[in-house]
């Protein structure tokens, strides 16, 4: 279990605009056991999706990625665009947020499983038919070999979501990519579909890096959570030590923006401000001027990385206040 | 299991519909009035075309000076005769051979330069600029100029006639597919297809080209009236068919000395002519009402 399949250092990625150069991912680090699930959270273009794309290599022609991702021994930024294209589908696949856009319409379902087979493992068309089936049935679509034949737009979003994730997991990876796997679904959909994930990780030994920006799917899948902000990890740790105590206050605000149903005093404690703009130029710490807690320290220096634990590290200055200034600091989020 | 033994059940059903795309398309094609009537023209050309040998009461090209320019509905000439005594329905039955394939040749030529070049601009970002540069340039000389500058450099028949049209049509049909690559290639399932690595080839050609189908359909079929115009334009001016070659605007073009005297000689390829550009023209543009994914929404 403790071999890591993934591992990135000092990730960066950079896109080439009429405003000159912007960095998006902001050299990250990370690494990804076997079996295991690692959620990347944060506001909408914090860079979680680049990251993903990163690591499959299908970003778009101006960006520019840095550093390192070593994926099973490989590096996947100096591998040949033909051997990529194998991995990928094959030993790294992605499931796509939107279930209605991420299907080609003009093809049945059946096709559309059958390709990679075909493509990746050579299949013949009758037994990538029958394994297409096979998949369909594991991932709970009743009827499979009626669904075969059906075009997506005869499908439900669930059911697409499904046939999405039948495909990813056709060629067997052993790395799966969900980008906001459930967010276009209901929150009925959305938590069968987690289910589904969670099981089919265990079943084929998968491990999984989950994107999201909702807590709670993160709090239902994660094994371990990275939190993001503009571009950097700012808390990374398991998921107990980030729901039980989270130590940057961005990762406390996000906490402390999902509504609690069962107190009827609670009240939303949202972010104030939002994300800044990729290609503004912010010293020190990035979410400074967002932050409750905003020192003088924090708009002069970028503050490192401390790990308060084996399995939980932050970036933030906060960490450094004495011990004793730590326990009468009153955290945002407590009403 | 139960799912199990409920979905062996609903296969043996009826089988589904293959391909009802077609026919829904079909369907609505029909409820268009006018389409039926180009969809008949359509049709009557494509059986004069192919059974031309037997639908011809003459020999089209064997002269017979001693029947030279008789009128419409004489015995056993009923469209008449021209200045030497040919057989005006076998020349017309014969032309509509020469002017569906010189069509069809110079739209699949067509086609088959103008998608290639329309894939390859639209997902090679690297390509676009040189190709629709090439592409500008075509556009810059009027198109029947350029056919008549490719046919005075290839010389005149009717196989150059074919390429200088198809050389033609390539530039508007490179705009088409480009422009619908372009907004496919940033669809999701594009995206998705490269990451369970999918090679560009076969995204190109499996996964876009059959969603910019529709708009290729339509320019084809209006790019077939076109096509059969020019060539008739091209052979009236004496580039493409040669006498006694029986095409339509070689006919007329042979017809105008003898306007006065025997107006049938140019009336008559001239109807012919109208009728399949009219019928090509009708049917393009119901295609076009047909294939549109709006009104698909609504049935």
């Amino acid at each position: 279990m403790a071999q890591s399949i993934l591992d990135i250092e000092n990730l960066v990625t950079k896109f080439k605009t009429a405003n000159g150069e912007v960095s998006a991912v902001r050299g990250i680090s990370f690494s990804l056991k076997k079996g295991e699930t690692l959620c990347i959270v944060g506001e909408s273009g914090c860079g979680k999706s680049i990251t993903a794309l990163s690591i499959m290599g299908l970003l778009a022609g101006n960006a520019r990625s840095e550093g390192s991702i070593n994926f099973n021994g490989k590096n996947l930024l100096n591998v040949k665009h033909e051997e990529m294209r194998k991995i990928r589908g094959n030993e790294i696949s992605m499931i796509f947020q939107e279930p209605m856009t991420a299907l080609n319409p003009t093809f049945t379902v059946g096709f559309q499983l059958c390709e990679p087979l075909m493509i990746h493992n050579k299949l013949s068309k009758k037994a990538a038919f029958q394994k297409g089936i096979e998949l369909l049935k594991q991932v709970g679509i009743p009827l499979p070999e009626k669904r075969m034949k059906q075009y997506p737009h005869e499908l439900s979003g669930g059911m697409r979501q499904r046939v999405m994730i039948a495909i990813a997991l056709a060629c067997n990876p052993s790395l799966l990519i969900a980008d906001e796997p459930t967010t276009a679904l209901d929150v009925t959909i959305q938590a069968q579909i987690l289910d589904l994930l969670n099981d089919l990780k265990d079943e084929f030994q998968t491990s999984l890096i989950m994107i999201t920006h909702d807590m709670g799917v993160v709090a239902e899948v994660a094994d371990r959570v990275i939190v993001m902000y503009a571009g950097e990890i700012i808390e990374e740790g398991t998921a107990e030590a980030i729901f039980n105590t989270p130590q940057h206050p961005y990762t406390k605000g996000l906490l402390s923006s999902v509504p609690n149903v069962d107190d009827p005093y609670f009240k939303l404690n949202p972010i104030p401000g939002t994300l800044p703009n990729l290609n503004e130029q912010i010293s020190g710490c990035r979410f400074h001027p967002r932050c409750p807690h905003a020192m003088e320290k924090c708009i002069q220096h970028s503050p490192y990385r401390t790990k308060r634990t084996e399995n939980h590290a932050v970036r933030c200055w906060l960490q450094e206040v004495e011990e004793s200034e730590y326990r009468n600091y009153q955290p945002t989020s407590a009403v | 299991m139960s799912a199990e033994t409920a979905s062996h059940a609903v296969t043996v059903l009826p089988k589904q519909k293959k391909d009802y795309a077609i026919i829904s398309t079909a369907k609505r094609l029909v409820k268009n009035k006018v389409a039926i009537i180009g969809l008949f023209i359509i049709f009557i050309q494509i059986l004069l075309a192919v059974f031309a040998p037997l639908f011809a009461t003459h020999d089209p090209v064997k002269q017979n000076l001693s029947m030279a320019e008789l009128g419409p509905l004489t015995e056993g000439h009923w469209l008449g005769t021209d200045n030497y005594g040919r057989d005006m329905w076998s020349r017309l039955v014969y032309g509509a051979r020469i002017s569906l394939f010189v069509g069809i040749g110079a739209v699949v030529l067509g086609l088959a330069g103008g998608i290639t070049l329309g894939l390859l601009s639209g997902y090679y970002r690297r390509l676009d600029g040189i190709i629709m540069r090439i592409v500008d340039l075509l556009f810059a000389f009027p198109g029947i100029l350029l056919a008549m500058l490719i046919i005075a450099i290839l010389g005149t028949s009717l196989a150059n006639v074919i390429i200088a049209i198809s050389i033609w049509s390539i530039p508007t049909c490179a705009r088409i597919v480009r422009g619908s690559v372009l907004s496919i290639k940033k669809q999701e399932y594009i995206l998705a297809m490269k990451s369970l690595g999918a090679s560009d080839m076969r995204i190109m050609i499996k996964h876009i080209l059959p969603n910019c189908m529709a708009p290729i359909i339509v320019f084809a079929t209006m790019r077939m009236a076109t096509a059969i115009l020019s060539t008739a334009s091209l052979s009236f001016l004496g580039l493409g068919a040669q006498p006694p070659t029986p095409e339509w605007g070689a006919m007329i073009s042979a017809g105008q000395d003898f306007m006065w005297t025997s107006p049938h000689m140019i009336i008559i390829p001239g109807i012919a002519i109208m009728c399949v550009v009219f019928a090509f023209n009708v049917v393009g543009d119901a295609l076009r009402d047909a294939l549109d994914p709006g009104m698909n929404l609504e049935n």
